[in-house]
Formats: structure tokens, sequence, C-alpha cells
């Protein structure tokens, strides 16, 4: 530009402070309180607005059952110990490398020890053998808090950490801990056929349970992964549907999830063998995209040095 | 800038020179560009040709004044010299060009951005850490957008810059030559130094001629040197000064009668007007001023942008993220605070605007001329062609004592006089018939006052009045056969031709002259008055005297008629008459009545001339003719409106000296050249200052220059109009030139910024109106495009220090930018006027600018504000109603983003796997673009207006703007439903309610700006009217 270029120089000194008008970035004093009370005013009104639309919409959300749970639902499958990029990784008699799992075992279990389940308030016993599902009424606190089933943590036999604390992890037979995410309400529903459930799982498929099975991912690992075992309610490798439904934080804080611990009794040492376990329902589903709905996959790979 | 106004200075000075010394100056020019140029150009310069004789002439070019060059011979010196013809200014190479569009300031912010994301992506990548390839989708999309963008940049400047090459091809140009002795028609550009050529009268020069032959050759210099007056051109060598001297023809110029031969002594970018041109190029160009203004603009937006982004990259550190992670937030706030679309909706708004134009007659050449033309405050027109119809016409007629006006308009609609009388049949008879003039043959079908003519002007204005008026004037030559005549020559400064008669047995010759009034009454003895011839006493003189006064003070250009029937018996059939000796009666003719021409105006200039003024834009005639026909022109298209008096007008009403006259009470002025030229540029500013309205008459196209400097210097931004080669420093140095697309050089079209392809004043109006409503529309639409960065900025802002889960991601901010609401900006270029913009003063560069302080305060704080607040309500409304209460969401960041917890508990205790989390926040995204989309519809709807109400505009008046809302919805229901989308542009269906939440915030944002516009109008210099209006 050829014109004007000069009359900004030493311009900004001036913009930031004038001390003829007694301007400060342009405005004065008074000026600066004018504005500054508009926008006090003017956001004071929208965030007036704001809250109040947000209570608003708090008092048309229920406090014990949610509006929506297309998002939640169908639950996913989820495993203990975690695991960082889904693999499991130990050297047989090194303490060191499968300490962490262990204490991640130890501490999920704690929650199912028998001496948090003593309250006869809060949780019943819903006998050892699976069976139907156990309403408890309505989704509001009319009723007061729901009692829970209680889980023995036995059931898991040689998982429970009751007889061998290192979970078979010091023997190279490692257990797995696995759940379904919890979703309020959700009724998980007993797979009708067997058509879908491959064939070792046949025997553990019994009504009022949701079976779970684990398989190698690869054909070629099926022989190098060994026996399986699995623990559960009635020594059943399955989520028995008394358990069901959940009915929420705020009903039922003390909800123990029924659990099936599996056992991998003779892994091959030193290969990557990639383990798949699914949970087999009419409304359990699976998708390419969550890899950890209804089912997950882990791996294992034992090291003998 | 030092460098360039020395080059001006140059520029100025040559203009002041007489043009002899023009090779000097351009040597000296050259010495202030290019030092180690100076002696090769010196050789260049060095015109000795017209100093040679003949034989040496043919000598030094081996060719020959009779036979012309053999053909081999030229095809050798064709391959030499190349082309015959002027090589379009060096343009910059066209990569660099497109490498220009990927390199301003918002696209190197957005690289950065992209580099960002694959350093982001690789290092992830790296840790085999990969969750998504969103940071790949993102640099490979953020690439996408600069180089489309670009790619659109680049196109728009590629297609104005064709336009121009189009008139280049319109009309390849021949020349007569001379090879092998074979006379012979080529193109033009095929001419080689050598050649002998024939020019005629009609022809351009096409080359440097050295003129061997002559007869009668007049050339029109005024291409070269502004000279109006024709110069005469013969084979002697008058001047050793190769540009004074008559036998040189310089290319470009028109011949305008008579016959030539010459052999070429320079050719293409080697003539005179080729290093003219040349030169010219050289003069940098002004920047636009809405480049400016979106340079400012830019600068600022990229400035906060790195500011918020360095900002929040030190908080996101402070607070402990990862280095990589904060420079994914820096590069994340740039996105979302870029708006990406501005550069294309700009260039959209003014391609449309341009082609609105180019229907119109205007064709820009350069996009951010439509705005400049919009702030204009000075014009400074050419007369001939822009302001007039450059034909001369017949205007006015003095017969039976009495001025008849004649029809001037351009479709013959105009009143016509009164043909009834005897005289008019005497005067008719002698214009048609003392007139050598004839039309093209094969131009029945084209209206009379279009027709070409082979003639000059006055004879060409004679004949096509005649034709009106009498009817077929060839065919009534024929009933009057023609026995001999003598031509105009400027020492008789008459010119008579003798005639038989129509009626076969009246055996009487007819004499008719016509010439300078003052000349044709000497030779009469009787005045026909009603049919009567009565005795020319001392009563008719002073008549005649005031008529011809009162013509002449028009501006016209007089001639006077007069006949006389010579006795039969004196003059009997066969009478031997000769022109020489005059042997037949020259005096004691019969005087029939003086017709007076002049090249009129426009008809639709005095109606623009008069929106000009109301619209404050001055409008300045800058012409190379005389002062007089210049005041009379300027006085009829109201360039000096009625009532208004030059220094010299008060002087002679109040019969006082000139010198006595209070300047100041003088609104109009009319300065010549020659006064020009003494002027100081202090004196030629207050000049400008004091007159309001200012003719300058007798100027060369470099004073034209002066003239422009002297307008910048007074603050205006000045659009200027030009044709000639000389016209293009000018063109150059003006905030807008403006070429005429029908006179105009090459050279003129090629520094100016837009075109006019009628010629026509008019035109530049509807300009000046179009720039203006894109100026306001503009604003409009910026504002509109500024308004929804903030509500892309704030979620950021949130995440990183509320840590709730992603609001708004980059790629979604993209597909807001680009994809939807890009058709509604653009459609805000439609809107229509508020006001009568036409009455208003021009905008103030320094003052009004595009992007004010109020503008964007009023954008980003207040309806970027409100716009934000939707959003977030809808988040936490889409957040809540799927068991994420507000509360639970702040901090609930780092599980949220944790992709190796599949049990994240939401309010109700239900637990969460990663993919479940992520389609949630890809819900999230969904559900805050709806709220800004509905939010914008609103922000559309109030950018139609500034101050009226939208209800006085009219809702749906702008059918573009209604079609982009439906577009803009429907687009977004596409994003939203489409199959596939959640894993590809991460936009998830959402539920119908969701598109609802927004809405009332929408509401608000109208309502606001209802009593917002309310108050601006109710409360004018206001604090409200200053605080918030834009």
């Amino acid at each position: 530009m050829a014109r004007g270029s000069n009359e900004n120089e030493g311009g900004w000194k001036k913009f930031i402070w004038d001390s003829e008008k007694k301007a400060f970035l342009g405005r004065t004093g008074s000026s600066w309180f004018k504005i500054f009370l508009f926008y006090l005013i003017f956001y004071g009104c929208l965030a007036g607005i704001f809250i109040g639309t947000i209570q608003a919409l708090l008092l048309t959300i229920s406090s014990y059952r949610p509006t929506y749970q297309d998002r939640v639902a169908p639950p996913g499958l989820t495993h203990t110990p975690k695991t960082i990029k889904t693999e499991i990784s130990f050297t047989l008699n090194s303490e060191g490398s499968y300490k962490a799992f262990i204490e991640s075992i130890d501490n999920f279990l704690k929650q199912y020890d028998d001496d948090k389940q003593t309250d006869k308030m809060k949780f019943e016993d819903c006998k050892d053998q699976p069976s139907g599902y156990i309403e408890r009424g309505q989704y509001d606190n009319s009723a007061g808090e729901k009692k829970a089933c209680t889980f023995n943590r036995r059931w898991l036999g040689n998982c429970s950490g009751l007889d061998d604390p290192s979970y078979g992890y010091s023997s190279g037979k490692p257990c797995f801990i696995v759940k379904l995410n919890r979703i309020l309400g959700y009724k998980p529903e007993p797979p009708k056929n067997n058509e879908t459930i491959p064939l070792e799982a046949q025997d553990r498929v019994q009504p009022n349970v949701i079976p779970i099975h684990c398989a190698a991912k690869r054909e070629e690992e099926v022989s190098k992964i060994g026996q399986i075992n699995y623990y559960g309610m009635g020594g059943l490798g399955g989520f028995p549907l008394q358990y069901y439904p959940y009915y929420g934080k705020l009903l039922q804080p003390q909800y123990l999830q029924p659990l099936v611990a599996i056992q991998f009794t003779n892994l091959t040492l030193d290969i990557d063998l990639r383990i798949e376990c699914k949970a087999y329902g009419e409304n359990i589903n699976y998708s390419d995209k969550d890899r950890f709905q209804g089912r997950f996959d882990v791996k294992f790979q034992l090291k003998s040095r | 800038m030092g460098k360039k106004g020395d080059q001006y200075e140059v520029f100025v000075e040559m203009g002041r020179d007489t043009n002899g010394e023009m090779d000097a100056k351009i040597k000296k020019k050259k010495k202030v560009k290019k030092k180690e140029m100076l002696e090769g150009m010196k050789k260049e310069m060095e015109i000795d040709d017209h100093e040679l004789t003949i034989e040496e002439l043919e000598m030094k070019y081996s060719t020959s004044t009779t036979k012309g060059m053999s053909s081999t011979l030229a095809a050798q010196v064709l391959e030499r010299d190349g082309a015959n013809e002027l090589k379009p200014p060096k343009g910059t190479p066209e990569y660099v060009k497109f490498a220009r569009q990927l390199a301003g300031g918002l696209q190197c912010l957005m690289w950065v951005a992209a580099v960002i994301c694959f350093i982001a992506f690789g290092i992830q990548f790296a840790q085999e850490d990969l969750t998504s390839y969103d940071n790949l989708y993102l640099a490979i999309t953020l690439i996408a957008v600069v180089v489309v963008t670009g790619c659109f940049g680049y196109y728009q400047e590629f297609k104005s810059t064709n336009i121009i090459a189009s008139f280049k091809n319109l009309v390849p140009q021949k020349a007569t030559v001379f090879r092998d002795g074979q006379k012979s028609q080529i193109n033009a550009n095929q001419l080689v130094v050598g050649d002998l050529v024939e020019i005629k009268g009609g022809d351009r020069v096409p080359a440097d001629v050295r003129i061997i032959t002559a007869q009668g050759c007049k050339v029109d210099n005024s291409s070269l040197t502004g000279e109006s007056e024709p110069q005469s051109k013969g084979p002697e060598c008058t001047h050793e000064n190769p540009l004074e001297t008559r036998n040189i023809a310089f290319f470009s110029t028109t011949c305008l009668e008579g016959i030539a031969t010459g052999i070429i002594i320079n050719t293409g970018d080697r003539t005179i007007i080729g290093r003219i041109a040349s030169l010219a190029s050289g003069v940098g160009n002004e920047k636009t001023p809405i480049a400016i203004e979106i340079e400012h603009f830019v600068d600022i937006i990229a400035g906060l942008a790195i500011f918020f982004g360095a900002t929040f990259f030190v908080v996101a550190m402070v607070i402990g993220y990862q280095f990589l992670k904060a420079m994914i937030f820096f590069m994340a706030i740039v996105v979302a605070y870029v708006p990406e679309g501005l550069l294309a909706t700009v260039t959209v708004c003014l391609s449309l605007t341009a082609k609105r134009l180019a229907k119109k007659n205007c064709v820009v050449k350069n996009l951010e001329a439509v705005e400049t033309l919009g702030s204009t405050s000075v014009i400074c027109s050419d007369k001939t062609g822009t302001l007039t119809q450059n034909r001369m016409t017949v205007s006015h007629l003095w017969f039976d004592n009495h001025i008849h006006s004649a029809d001037t308009t351009e479709d013959q609609s105009g009143q016509s006089f009164d043909q009834s009388s005897e005289t008019w049949r005497a005067l008719g008879r002698v214009a048609g018939l003392c007139n050598r003039a004839v039309f093209k043959p094969g131009q029945e079908e084209i209206p009379i006052p279009k027709r070409e003519v082979i003639g000059d002007a006055s004879e060409t204005a004679l004949l096509k009045f005649t034709e009106l008026t009498i009817g077929n004037v060839i065919d009534y030559r024929g009933r009057f056969k023609k026995i001999c005549e003598v031509p105009f020559n400027s020492t008789n400064k008459f010119q008579l031709s003798i005639h038989e008669l129509e009626d076969p047995l009246d055996l009487r010759y007819l004499l008719v002259m016509k010439g300078a009034p003052e000349r044709i009454l000497e030779r009469c003895s009787t005045i026909m008055i009603k049919g009567q011839e009565l005795p020319l006493d001392e009563q008719w003189k002073e008549a005649f005297q005031t008529a011809y006064m009162d013509l002449g003070s028009l501006g016209e250009r007089v001639l006077g008629f007069c006949h006389i029937f010579m006795n039969e018996k004196e003059y009997p059939r066969g009478y031997n008459f000769d022109t020489d000796e005059m042997n037949f009666p020259t005096s004691g003719l019969c005087f029939a009545g003086l017709i007076s021409m002049i090249d009129p105006p426009r008809a639709t200039v005095p109606d623009a001339v008069m929106k000009c003024r109301t619209a404050g834009i001055r409008v300045i005639m800058v012409t190379g003719d005389h002062p007089i026909t210049a005041k009379a022109i300027a006085a009829n298209v109201g360039i000096i409106s009625e009532g208004s008096e030059t220094v010299e007008d008060i002087a002679t009403r109040l019969r006082i000296p000139v010198e006595q006259v209070n300047r100041g009470d003088a609104r109009a002025c009319v300065i010549n050249g020659g006064q020009l030229k003494d002027m100081t540029s202090d004196e030629l500013d207050d000049a400008l200052r004091a007159h309001p309205e200012m003719v300058f008459a007798r100027t060369s196209p470099q004073q034209k220059l002066i003239i422009v400097e002297s307008c910048q210097r007074l603050g205006s931004i000045v659009a200027v109009t030009g044709d000639g080669v000389n016209d293009s420093p000018a063109l150059k140095k003006a905030d807008i030139g403006i070429a005429m697309g029908i006179a105009g050089s090459d050279a003129a079209k090629n520094a100016a910024d837009m075109i006019l392809l009628d010629d026509n004043f008019a035109s530049i109006v509807t300009g000046v109106e179009q720039g203006r409503l894109i100026f306001d529309n503009l604003k409009k639409s910026i504002a509109y495009t500024l308004t929804k960065n903030i509500p892309e900025l704030t979620p950021y802002l949130i995440y990183i220090t509320v840590s709730v889960p992603l609001p708004l991601g980059c790629i979604t901010i993209l597909f807001i930018e680009l994809a939807t609401d890009i058709f509604p900006s653009v459609s805000l270029a439609y809107e229509k006027a508020e006001s009568d913009i036409m009455h208003l003063k021009p905008r103030n560069p320094k003052r009004d600018r595009l992007v004010n302080e109020a503008l964007a305060v009023y954008s980003y704080f207040q309806i970027g504000a409100i716009q934000s607040f939707a959003g977030f309500t809808d988040y936490f409304t889409a957040m809540a109603q799927e068991g994420w209460l507000p509360l639970l969401c702040v901090g609930l960041r780092s599980q949220w983003e944790n992709p190796h917890n599949q049990e994240v508990q939401d309010s109700y205790g239900q637990e969460w796997t990663y993919s479940q989390r992520l389609y949630q926040e890809y819900t999230c995204y969904t559900v805050f673009f709806v709220s800004i989309e509905i939010c914008q519809i609103s922000d559309v709807l109030i950018r139609k207006t500034r101050r009226l109400s939208v209800f006085q505009q009219g809702f749906f008046r702008n059918k573009v703007l209604v079609t982009a809302i439906v577009f803009q919805l429907l687009l977004g229901n596409f994003l939203c439903y489409c199959p596939g989308m959640p894993n590809i542009f991460n936009f998830m269906p959402i539920r119908v309610q969701w598109w609802f939440v927004p809405v009332p915030f929408g509401i608000l944002i109208f309502v606001y700006d209802e009593i917002r516009k309310l108050g601006v109008r109710r409360h004018p210099g206001s604090w409200w009217d200053k605080e918030l209006y834009y």
C-alpha cells in the first residue's frame, strides 16, 4: 500500500494507553465499566438460561433408570486381570512377572468375600443352582433399596484364590475371571437353539444360564491350548439368570455380578496364543467395531524362562 | 517503496516533458531499474532510419522499395526476430501462482496443523498405540482443504486471465505487404523488419514504419503520445528525433486517411510502443482495498488462533498432559478457530458479483476489484467514447434565422425538427451532395447511426444525418450527377462540388459548398429564408454571428453551407470546369444555413453521473479535447451541474477581470493541459479541493497519472478509465483501472483491473452499486462465518480445562466449516441492499472496515456465546439421557478416553466398553454439530440485515438463502442418518428430540438480534448503536 502506511506507527502505544483521553485499549474507564456491566448482565442472563435448561433437563431424567440404553446395550464381556493391549505374558516360576495379575484378581474378588455378603437386609441367598430372573419391582425408590443375590466365591473353584492364592499362575495354569458388564434392567436370554454354539460348549448349555466358551482364535492353535476349565455357580461355565435384572447404583449399590472363572491348564509354552471368549445369548451381540461386546480376546504367552 | 516512487517520478516527468524527449526518459527509467541493461537498451533506442536515404535503407535491410523483400529472406528474419506482436507482460509462472494460493496466512496455519496431525499419527503408530485413524484422516482432510481452496482460487485467477487473453485473439490483424514483387495480405504478426508495407486510411500501422511514399496520409498518434490532432506523414525527414519526424509511423497508431508505403524498421516488442508497454508493466500494482481488509483480518485471526493455541498448549502442559497430547490440543484449537471456509466464501461471493457485472458489460479481471469499485470516491473518466457516443453527430442546424435541434440519441428516439421549410431542402441538398463520405458496403441491416463509413468525422456525421432525413443518399447523389469537386484543404477551408440537376430538363449546374462558416459567409451575397433568396445585409450577418457564437459556445463544430444555380447560358452542358483555375463562381453565392456537430453524450450518462453525485462520488472529466467542447459536454452530462460556474464564467457575468473573482465561489473548474503542466502538485491538490466539479481538457494521457496521484493524496479511492497505451501507468496507479473494451489497447487492458465491454460510463456506476452491495453482503457473510468459530472453540476449552468427554471433534468442525455452512454464507451475497446504497457516501477506507471491532465482538462474544450454550445444553442432554449426568462428566476425561478400560461406570452403575463410549462421544459430536446448524439457521436469518428488521427485509425474498437453509438441513440430515457415517466421519444417527433442544436458543438469537436492531434504529448515535452496530 503506497498510502497511509506511516500513520499507524506509534499508534500502538497510544492504543494501549491514551493519556489524552485516559483510555486503556481504546476505551475510557467509564466505557470499560459500561461494557463490563453489559457483558455481566448478558452472560448472567445466558448462564441463568443455561442452568435453567439443564435443571429442567434433569427434572425429566429419572435417577433410577436411564432414559435410553441404546449405546450401552448389548453388554460388553470383560475380564480380570486387566491387560494392556489385551496381552497376558508371564514367565513360569518368576513371581515378579505375574504378581500384578494376582493383585488385580485379588482386588477384584475382594468384594465377593463372604464377610461382605452377610447383611441380610441387602443380600439374599439365591440358591446355588441357576434359576430364572428375579424381578424386584419398579425402578424407583417406592420400595426402598433392593436386595441382591449373594455370590459365593468358592464357586470359582481352583480360581477362587481360596485354595491357590496365585490363581494358578505359579503353576502355569492361569485363571481368568469373566463378567458381563452391568446394564440396568438388562435380562440376558439364554440361547434358544444350540446351532450357534460350538460343540465343546454344548454341555454347558442349560436353561437359566448364559454359557461362556473360550477357544483359540486361529485354527492352528486349537491343539496348543489344551484343557480349559470353567468354574461358576453350580460348576457351570456360565452366568445364572437369577442375578438379573440389575436395578442400578441407587437401588442395588451392593449388587454383585455373577462371575465365571476360566482356567487354562495346559497352555503350550513359549508361543503366542490368541484366545477368544464369547458369551452366548439371544440378546448378546458381537460387533466388528467393538471387540469387547459379548466377547473378548486375549493373547497368552507363557514363557518357560 | 522508495524504488517504486522513483519509477513513478519518471512517468510523471515523462508526461510533463514533450514527447520528443521520451526516448531519453525511457533510458533514464531503465537506469533506475537495471543498470546492467543500460548499454543494450541504449543501442536499441538509437533509431536513425529516418535520416537514411532510401538507398541506404534498402542496403541496410536488404530489401527493395519497389518489390519488397524476398519471401525466403523474410522467413529467415522472422525466424530471427520472432513474430511481430507485443508479448504479454511476463506473468508469474503458473506454478508460482499456484504455490501462492497454497501459502496464505491461514493456509500456513493449516499446514502446521496437518503436520502436527501427521506427527501425532506417526508417534501413535510407532508406539503401536493406535486406537483410531482420526489424526491421519484429519491431516489428509486439512491438506485437502488447503489444496482444494487453492485450486479454486487458482481457477478463478486463471479464468479471469483467460478473459483477457480472449480479447487479443478476437481479430487477427491483416497487413498489405509486398514480397517478391507481389502484393498480398498476410497476418500482421508475420511481418518482419525490411518488409515493404502499404497503409491505407482505416488501417492500424502494423509496425514501426519508415515512410517511402505517401499521399495525404494522416495518422492518429493519440495512443502513443496522447495528441488527438491527426498528424500527416510523408517521406521527408523533418526532425532528427525519430518521434518528431514525419517519415516514421508508429506501431498501433491508426492511419486516418490517405495512403502510404513504407519499410518496416522495428517489429513486436522492439517498437516504440512495445517498449512503453513493457515499461508500464513494471509499474507495481496497488493492492485492492478488499485485499488489504482481508489480509488485515486474516492476520488477526491467525494471530488469535496461534495465541489461543499456545495458551492452551501451555495450560495443558501445566495441567500435566503429555507433550504430544498438548500438541494435538494446539492443532485442534487452530482447526476450530480458523474459519476454513471463509476464503472460499469471499471468493465465491466476489465471483458471483463479477459474473453479475459481466452480464452488465463489466468484465472484472481481478476479483477483488469488484469491491474496490464500491469504495470508489472519485472517477476520472475519459470523455470520448465513455461519456460520449464517440460518433460525430449533427446536433443543431441554423436556417430560417432559427436554431433547430437535431436528434442526437443513439437509437433515434428523440424529437426531430420541422423539415417542411424550403430552406431545409436546400440545406439538406448541399449537405448530401457536398460530401465524399460513403457507407461501407453490406450494412443494410444495421441501423444507420451504427453503420461504418469511409470518410472523416464531420462528413460521416453529415452523411448519416442526410441518410436519416432525406433518405438514400447514395441514390440521391446519383440523381445529381457530380461533374467535379474541390476537396477540403486548410488554405481554402471549404469544399465544393458541381452537379447536374435531378430534372433532366433543367440544364443549369448546381454548385454546392461547405466549409468554415465565416469563410462561407464571405462568399455569399444572398441568404435563403423560408425558400426566398434575400440579400445578405448587416442584419442577417448579425443574426448569423449570433447563431455561430451560440453554437460555438456549445462546444460544437460548426460548418456553413451555401449553393448557387449556375446560369445555363454562361455554363452550358459540357462546360469544362477546371478546379485549379476555378473557372466558375465561388462568390456571390446563396447562404443556406449552418449545421453544427458534436460527439453527443450517451443517453444513459447524465443519469449515471447524477447517480454518482447522490452516491457521493466525484466525477472528473479528463480529456484530450478542446476546453470548450469538454466543458459543454461536462455541462451536458451533469459533471458540471446546472448553476455551477467556473472562475471565467463569474468574471464574464460580473464583468470583472478573472483575477478579482473569489475562487471559492466557483464550483466548477476547467483546467487545460498547458495550465496543468505549470502547476505544482500542491496547487493541483488545492484546485481539486476548492472545486468540486473539475474538467481537465487538452491533457495528455501521462497527465492523467498526475491527476490520479493528486486525488489519492487527498485520500480518495480513484477509478480511472483509459484506453491508450500511455494510460497504462495511470490505470495501474489507480485503485481501480478501467479499460475500454472496444477502444482500449491491449496494453491498457493488461494494466486495468476491469474492462468495460461497451465503453459506457453508466456501466461503471452499475459496478459501483454492485461493489457497495457486495461490501455490505461480505460483511454479513463474514459475520455469519465468524460466529460459529466460538461454538467450535469452546468445546475444546471446556474439554481441556474441565475434562469432560470431548463434545465436538475436529472432523465435525471441518464439516461445518466446509460443507454445511458454505452455501448459506454464500447465499448472503444475494441479499438485497437494506437501504438505497447509492444515496450514501462512499465508505472511508480507514474508518469503515470490512471487519470492525463491533462485528467481531458481537459475533464472537454474543451470538457465538449463545450458540456455545446451545451446543452444551444439547451435549449435556444427550449425555444425561444416555446415562451420564452432567456432574459425572466433569473430570471424566481420563477414564473415558482410556482404550483399555472396558468397564467405565455411568451415573446408573452401568459399565461401558471403550467403543460404546466412543460412539457416545460421536453422538455428542453430532448433537453439538446439529446445535450449531440450528443456531446458524437463526444466524443466517439475522445476518440478512444489519439495521432493518428482518420482517422489513422480507423473510423469503432471498430465494437463494431459503434454498441454502433447506440444503443445510438436508445435508445435516444426510450426514447424521446416512449408513456408514459413524465409522467414516464420526457422525451418529441421533434422536429426533436432540434436533429441537437448540431451537429455543435459535429463537433467542433471533429475538435478541431484533432487539439489537430495534435499539440501533430507534436510538442512532446512542451507546447501544455504537457498541452493537457493526
